[in-house]
C-alpha cells in the first residue's frame, strides 16, 4: 500500500502523526464524552491504526526522511513497532485494571500515547538534540503517569524519586552533549562518528561519554543508576509499570545503540574498534548490571520489585551488545528486546490482573494459584521460565543468540568477550532461583483459599497474546529475527 | 522406510501430553491409558527403526537427516534425528521401561483421583524429553530436551506436595526436594550451555555430523576444546548426580515411586551418561579430560555406596545405589576414553591395541547403563509395591514381608542379585566389564585408574551388602510394626510389570554375548569416527579370559561375602551391626547417615552465602540509598510540612548518589585506559 499518497512529504512521520493527533484529542474526547470506555476505545483505535501503518511501512521496506531531522528506516521502523506493541498492550488492559480506571482517563491515555510518541521520535533521530527532545517527552509524560495514583503513598514516593533522578540524568546528558558539540562542532551523530573513528578517544571525549552513559544509564536502570526502578515499578499502576519496564527501558537501550554503536562502528570496514575503552566500560557495566539485578531479586518478596530487578538484569544482558559492538550482537540484542516485551510485559500484566482480582503483590499471595487460576498460573510459569532462559521458550532463543554473539568465532568477533558470556550464563542460572520461587508458590505450595479467581476478560486476551508470542518466537525466531538483522544492518550501514 | 519417521518417537508422547492435558480428565484412568498407548507406540516405532537400521546398508554408520530450524549470523541450526547403535539401544530401553512404569502407575497412582491427569500429562512430557534428547541430531536440540526433562522432573518430584494426610512436613519436603533437584541440575546445565557455546565458537555449528568430523576436530583449538568438553561434563555431573552435585537425587525420592523409577532407570540421570557417550569423539581428544571423568565416576561410585550402607529408608538406599552405579558407568567411559586418547596419541600397532581396549570401555559404560535401567526400574517398582502395601518407607518397620507378598519379594530378590553382581545375572556381566576396563587403564595408562579399580571393587562389595541388607530387612526376619498391617500383594497392574522386568533384569546381560558389543560400540577408523560396527572386537577380548581371570573371582567372592555378611547380620542376627558402629554413635556412622554433611554444606552455601549477599545488597539498595527518601512519600501526600524536609537534605543526598555513580564510571574508564595502555 502506498502511504505517500496520504501523508505526502511527511510519510516518514506517519505513525508518529497518528499518535500525536491521538494524544492531543484524547483529553477532549474524555471531556466531551465523559465515558472512560469511549476514551479507551479511541486511544486503542489510534494505537492500532498507528501500528498497522507502521507495519505496512516496515514490511514494504520504506525508507525516507522528514524535515531533515528524522529518518525512517528498517531500524527505526522496528523500534517503533516495539514501542507500539507495548503501547497497545498497556492501553488494552488499562480500562479493565482497577488501578488505572479511577485516574483522569483522558490525561492518562494522552500521557501514555505522548510518551510513546517520544520513544518513536527517538527511534528515528540521527541527531543528539532530537534524541534528547524525544527522551524528555517520554520522561516527563512518565513522571506524571507514575504519580497519577495519587492516593497511594508509594506512588507519590516513586514519582518524586523518578522526577529527581530523571532531572539529574537530563542534566548529565545535556552536559555530555554540549561537550561533544564543543569538541566536534556538530550534534549530528554520523558527523561525530567520523571524528571519533579517526582519532579514537581523548580525555575530553571520555568525560563527555561518561556523562552521557550516566545520563542515559538512568533511563535503562543500569547499575549503579538502578535504584529508582524498583520503587517506581512497585509504586506505579501495573500497566504503567509494564509500559516503563518494557517500553521506556527499550528506548534507553535504543539511544545507546543509536549514539554509541553509530559513533564507534557504523560504516567502518575495519574490525578494530576505535573506542576499545568504551567497549570495556560497557562490558563492566553490563556484568555488574546483570549480577546486581539478579542477586538482589533473590531477596525480594514483592513480585513487582522482583520483576523490576529482573528487568535490570535483562538490561544488563542487552548491554552485551554495547560491549561486543557487532552487527550480529545488535540483531541479537534487538531480538531479545522483542522477546522481553512479551515475557516481562506478560508477567506484569498477570500481576496487574491479579491485583484487580484482589490478590496482593507478595510472592506468598501467589500460593496455590495453579488451582485458583490455572490459565494465569501456566502463563506466569511460561513467562518466568522464558525470562530464565529455559527452552524452547522465546527467552531461551533470544538469550542464546545474544550470548553467542559474545563468543568468538561468530561474525568475526574475537574471543575477548567470552568471559562476559559466561557471566551472563551464570546469571541466568541465578535468576532461575527467584523465578522458581514464584512457580513453586503457584504450583507446589498450598494456598489458604481454593476459590477460583475471576479476572477481566481483556486481561486474559492480552496475556494470551503474550503467551502466543513467547512460544512462537521460541520455536520460530525467524519471524522477527529477520527484521532484526535488517534493522541492525540499516543502523550500522554494513 | 521407518527411519524417516524417527521424529515420531518423541512426537507421540508429546501428542499424548497435549491430549491428556486438554482432554485427559474425561478419559478412563484420567489419561493413564493414553500415556501407556503413547509410550507403547513409541517403543514399537523405536523397535522398527532399530531393526531397519541394524539390518540396513549404512550400519554401522549413523543415519541422520535434518531440516533447517533457523539461521542467524553465519550459522544455521537444524532440527533432525541421528540414529546409530547407541540411539537404538537408548530409545528401546527408555520407551520399553516407561511403558511398564506407566502400566504400573495405573495401580500405584490409583488412589490419587483427578490429580492423575496432571501426573500422566507430566510423565508423557518427561518421556518426550528423554526420547527427544536421544534422537536429536545436534547439541542444541539435545539441550532443549535436556531442559524440558529438568522442568518435568521439577514438577513431578513436587507432585506430592499437596498430600494433605502426610502433614505439612512432607509437603514442604516434596517442595524443597523438587526445587533442589531443579536448581542443582541447573548448575550443571549452566556448565553445559557454556560448553556448547565454546563448541559453537570453535565449530560454527552444533550438528553432530560437523562436530564429529575428524578434519573439523583437528582444526579446532585443542585448549578450547578441552575447556569446552570439561564444561559439557559439568552438565553431566549435574544431570547424572555425580560428585559433588549428587545430593539432589536422594532428595528426589520425595516424589511418587513411579517417578523415582522413571528418573533413575529409564530417563533423566541416564541422559548425562548418554551425553558422555554421544560426545565421545570430542571427549577422547584429551586423555586428561577422560582421567577427570574417570576420577569423578570412581569417587562417586564409592562415595554414594557408603551412604547406602546404613540408611533406613528403602527408597533412599536405592537412590544412593543409583548414584553409585552411575559412577560405574562414568568410570567405564572415562577409563575407556583414556585408553582411546592415549592410543590416538601413540599411533601404530601399540596405539591400535590401546584403542581396541579402550573402545570396550565405551561399550561397558553403555552396557551397564542398559542393565542398570532394567534392574533399577525393577527394584524401584518393587519398593513401590512394598510401600503401597505397608504405607511406610522405613525398613525398620518392615520385615517378614516375604510371606505376604511373594511376587514382589522374589522379583526384588532377582533385581538385588543382579545389581550385586551375582554370577550370570545382568549386573555381573557389565560390572565385571567396567572393572576390567579400569584395571586395563591402570595397567596401560596411569596408576590413578588402578586406584579407581580398587575403589570400584570395594564398591562392589558394599553394593552386595547394602542391597541384601535392604532385602533381608524388608522381606525376612520378624514382622515389623508396619508389616502387621500389610494389605497383601499388590494388584496385577503392578505385579505383571514387575515380572516382565525381572526377566530382563536377569537376562539382559546375555545380550553382550549376542552382539550388543558390536551395536553399541565406538569405532575409530580411517574415515573418522563411527559409533557402532562389528570391528570393535574389544569386548570379546575380555570375555575370552573372563573365567580364567583371577579378578573375576575376586569380585564374585566379594559379592558373595557382602551377601553373606548381610545374612548374618539381619537374618541370623549372629553378628550385631551395633558392635561396629557403637550403636550408631561412631563418627563414621554419623558421617554416612548425614550424607557426609553435604546437604548441610549446600545449605550453608546457598542459604547463608547466596541469600546473605542478596539481602546485603538489597539492604544497600533500600536503606542506604533509598533510606534518604524514607518518609518522603508521606511528605508529598501529607503536604507542605514534610516537603521542606526534602529541601533540607534529601535531594542533596540523591544528587550525591548520582555523582558517586558518575565518579565510579570515570574511575572505571580511567582504570581501563591505564590497563589498555593509554589513549
Amino acid at each position: 500500500m502506498d502511504l505517500t499518497g496520504i501523508f505526502g512529504d511527511y510519510t516518514a512521520f506517519a505513525p508518529i502523526i497518528i499518535l500525536l493527533i491521538g494524544a492531543l484529542i484524547l483529553p477532549a474526547v474524555q471531556f466531551v464524552g465523559k465515558r472512560r470506555t469511549a476514551t479507551w476505545a479511541v486511544a486503542l483505535v489510534f494505537a492500532i491504526v498507528s501500528l498497522i501503518v507502521n507495519a505496512i511501512m516496515l514490511t514494504d521496506g520504506y525508507t525516507g526522511e522528514a524535515l531533515g531531522l528524522y529518518e525512517y528506516d528498517a531500524y527505526s521502523g522496528l523500534m517503533i513497532l516495539l514501542f507500539q506493541i507495548v503501547l497497545f498492550l498497556a492501553v488494552l488492559v488499562s480500562n479493565a485494571s482497577t488501578e488505572t480506571t479511577r485516574l483522569h482517563v483522558g490525561a492518562f491515555y494522552a500521557l501514555m500515547t505522548g510518551a510513546t510518541v517520544g520513544m518513536m521520535f527517538v527511534a528515528g533521530s540521527t541527531d543528539l538534540l532530537t534524541i534528547f527532545v524525544g527522551v524528555e517527552l517520554t520522561s516527563i509524560s512518565s513522571y506524571a503517569m507514575v504519580t497519577m495514583k495519587r492516593k497511594d503513598p508509594r506512588a507519590a514516593e516513586a514519582g518524586v524519586k523518578y522526577v529527581i533522578i530523571g532531572g539529574m540524568s537530563t542534566a548529565l546528558t545535556i552536559y555530555g552533549i554540549s561537550m561533544l558539540y564543543g569538541l566536534t562542532g556538530t550534534t549530528e551523530i554520523a558527523a561525530i562518528a567520523e571524528t571519533t573513528q579517526l582519532t579514537g578517544m581523548n580525555w575530553m571525549f571520555a568525560i563527555a561519554i561518561v556523562a552521557m552513559v550516566a545520563g542515559y544509564g538512568f533511563k535503562i536502570a543500569a547499575v549503579p543508576f538502578h535504584m529508582w526502578a524498583p520503587d517506581v515499578y512497585e509504586g506505579a499502576a501495573s500497566p504503567v509499570s509494564m509500559f516503563l519496564a518494557t517500553g521506556s527501558k527499550k528506548m534507553g537501550l535504543s539511544v545507546f545503540f543509536q549514539i554509541f554503536l553509530v559513533m564507534f562502528v557504523a560504516g567502518t570496514a575495519v574490525s578494530q574498534i576505535a573506542g576499545e575503552e568504551v567497549q570495556y566500560l560497557f562490558a563492566i557495566i553490563a556484568a555488574f548490571t546483570m549480577t546486581v539485578g539478579n542477586i538482589v531479586a533473590i531477596a525480594q518478596n514483592n513480585i513487582k520489585r522482583m520483576l523490576a530487578y529482573s528487568s535490570i538484569a535483562q538490561a544488563g544482558y542487552i548491554l552485551i551488545v554495547m560491549a561486543v559492538m557487532s552487527e550480529y550482537a545488535l540483531s541479537a540484542g534487538l531480538f531479545h528486546m522483542f522477546t522481553h516485551v512479551f515475557m516481562k510485559g506478560g508477567a506484569f500484566l498477570i500481576v496487574g490482573a491479579l491485583i484487580c482480582a484482589g490478590i496482593g503483590e507478595k510472592i506468598s499471595d501467589y500460593k496455590g494459584l495453579a488451582k485458583r487460576a490455572p490459565f494465569l498460573a501456566v502463563a506466569m510459569m511460561l513467562f518466568l521460565f522464558s525470562l530464565a532462559g529455559i527452552p524452547p521458550l522465546a527467552g531461551f532463543t533470544s538469550k542464546f543468540f545474544l550470548f553467542s554473539s559474545a563468543i568468538g568465532g561468530v561474525d568475526g568477533v574475537t574471543s575477548q568477550w567470552v568471559w562476559l558470556a559466561f557471566i551472563a550464563i551464570l546469571n541466568s542460572a541465578i535468576s532461575l532461583y527467584y523465578y522458581a520461587r514464584v512457580v513453586k508458590a503457584m504450583y507446589i505450595e498450598k494456598g489458604a483459599s481454593t476459590e477460583k479467581i475471576k479476572v477481566p476478560k481483556i486481561f486474559t486476551i492480552a496475556i494470551a497474546i503474550c503467551v502466543i508470542f513467547v512460544i512462537v518466537l521460541g520455536v520460530y525466531p525467524q519471524l522477527i529475527y529477520d527484521f532484526c538483522e535488517t534493522a541492525a544492518g540499516a543502523l550500522l550501514g554494513m | 522406510m521407518f527411519i524417516e519417521y524417527t521424529y515420531l518417537v518423541p512426537l507421540i508422547p508429546m501428542l499424548c501430553f497435549l491430549i491428556i492435558g486438554l482432554l485427559g480428565r474425561k478419559t478412563p484412568q484420567k489419561g493413564g491409558y493414553i500415556a501407556i498407548a503413547g509410550a507403547l507406540i513409541s517403543f514399537i516405532i523405536a523397535a522398527l527403526i532399530s531393526y531397519e537400521y541394524l539390518t540396513g546398508d549404512t550400519y554401522p554408520n549413523a543415519v541422520t537427516a535434518s531440516i533447517e530450524w533457523f539461521s542467524i549470523g553465519d550459522w544455521t541450526m537444524h532440527l533432525g534425528y541421528y540414529v546409530d547403535g547407541l540411539t537404538c539401544m537408548m530409545m528401546l530401553f527408555s520407551s520399553f521401561i516407561s511403558t511398564l512404569i506407566f502400566v504400573y502407575s495405573i495401580g500405584y497412582m490409583g488412589e490419587e483421583g483427578p490429580r492423575r491427569t496432571r501426573y500422566y500429562a507430566e510423565v508423557s512430557l518427561f518421556l518426550t524429553g528423554m526420547l527427544g534428547l536421544i534422537v536429536s541430531s545436534n547439541f542444541l536440540e539435545l539441550f532443549i530436551f535436556w531442559e524440558v526433562m529438568g522442568l518435568c522432573s521439577y514438577l513431578l518430584i513436587g507432585f506430592w506436595s499437596f498430600r494433605h494426610n502426610d502433614g505439612d512436613a512432607a509437603s514442604a519436603n516434596a517442595a524443597s526436594a523438587a526445587k533442589k533437584a531443579f536448581l542443582v541440575t541447573r548448575l550443571g546445565d549452566v556448565c553445559l550451555m557454556a560448553g556448547l557455546f565454546i563448541l559453537l565458537g570453535e565449530f560454527h555449528s552444533l550438528d553432530y555430523t560437523t562436530l564429529f568430523d575428524t578434519a573439523n576436530i583437528a582444526a579446532a583449538d585443542p585448549d578450547m576444546l578441552t575447556l569446552g568438553m570439561l564444561l559439557v561434563f559439568g552438565g553431566v555431573i549435574g544431570k547424572s548426580a555425580q560428585f559433588p552435585l549428587h545430593d539432589w537425587l536422594p532428595d528426589a525420592m520425595a516424589g511418587p515411586t513411579t517417578v523415582s523409577s522413571l528418573i533413575h532407570a529409564a530417563t533423566m540421570v541416564k541422559a548425562g551418561v548418554y551425553l558422555v557417550a554421544r560426545g565421545y569423539p570430542l571427549f577422547v581428544q584429551n586423555p586428561e579430560v577422560m582421567l577427570f571423568v574417570g576420577i569423578i565416576g570412581g569417587v562417586t561410585a564409592i562415595f554414594a555406596a557408603t551412604m547406602a550402607l546404613n540408611n533406613m529408608n528403602i527408597k533412599k538406599v536405592l537412590a544412593f545405589s543409583t548414584v553409585s552405579q552411575l559412577g560405574y558407568m562414568i568410570l567405564a567411559l572415562g577409563a575407556g576414553g583414556y585408553l582411546v586418547a592415549l592410543g590416538m596419541d601413540m599411533g601404530g600397532a601399540e596405539g591400535t591395541a590401546l584403542i581396541t581396549a579402550g573402545v570396550a570401555g565405551f561399550t561397558a559404560g553403555c552396557f551397564h547403563m542398559m542393565n542398570h535401567a532394567f534392574f533399577k526400574a525393577l527394584l524401584f517398582m518393587c519398593s513401590g509395591s512394598v510401600i503401597h502395601a505397608v504405607g511406610t518407607e522405613d525398613m525398620r518397620e518392615m520385615g517378614g514381608l516375604h510371606k505376604h507378598m511373594k511376587i514382589t519379594s522374589i522379583t526384588m530378590l532377582l533385581g538385588s542379585l543382579s545389581i550385586a553382581g551375582f554370577p550370570f545375572f545382568s549386573g555381573f556381566w557389565s560390572k565385571d566389564l567396567v572393572l576390567e576396563i579400569a584395571m586395563e587403564a591402570g595397567h596401560d595408562g596411569t596408576v590413578w585408574f588402578t586406584v579407581l579399580w580398587v575403589l570400584g571393587v570395594i564398591t562392589a562389595f558394599m553394593t552386595a551388602f547394602y542391597m541384601f541388607r535392604m532385602w533381608f530387612m524388608t522381606f525376612m526376619g520378624e514382622e515389623g510394626h508396619a508389616s502387621q498391617h500389610c494389605h497383601g500383594e499388590s494388584p496385577k497392574t503392578m505385579t505383571v510389570p514387575l515380572m516382565i522386568l525381572s526377566v530382563f533384569a536377569v537376562a539382559s546381560g546375555f545380550l553382550i554375548l549376542f552382539g550388543l558389543d558390536g551395536v553399541v560400540s565406538f569405532n575409530v577408523t580411517d574415515a573418522g569416527f563411527v559409533v557402532g560396527g562389528a570391528e570393535a572386537g574389544g569386548v570379546g577380548h575380555y570375555f575370552e579370559h573372563l573365567f580364567t581371570n583371577p579378578y573375576t573371582y575376586l569380585t564374585i567372592v566379594l559379592a558373595l561375602l557382602g551377601i553373606g555378611i548381610a545374612y548374618l547380620m539381619y537374618v541370623k542376627k549372629s553378628i550385631n551391626p551395633g558392635k561396629f558402629n557403637k550403636d550408631g554413635q561412631s563418627w563414621i556412622y554419623r558421617l554416612f547417615a548425614n550424607r557426609w554433611y553435604f546437604p548441610e554444606l549446600y545449605n550453608q552455601i546457598s542459604w547463608k552465602i547466596g541469600y546473605g549477599v542478596a539481602r546485603g545488597v538489597n539492604y544497600v539498595d533500600r536503606q542506604v540509598i533509598d533510606g534518604t527518601v524514607n518518609g518522603l512519600s508521606g511528605a508529598v501526600v501529607g503536604g507542605g510540612d514534610a516537603v521542606s524536609k526534602m529541601q533540607t537534605g534529601h535531594v542533596q543526598d540523591y544528587s550525591s548518589v548520582v555523582l558517586i555513580g558518575v565518579a565510579v564510571l570515570s574511575v572505571v574508564l580511567i582504570a581501563i585506559t591505564v590497563i589498555l595502555g593509554g589513549m
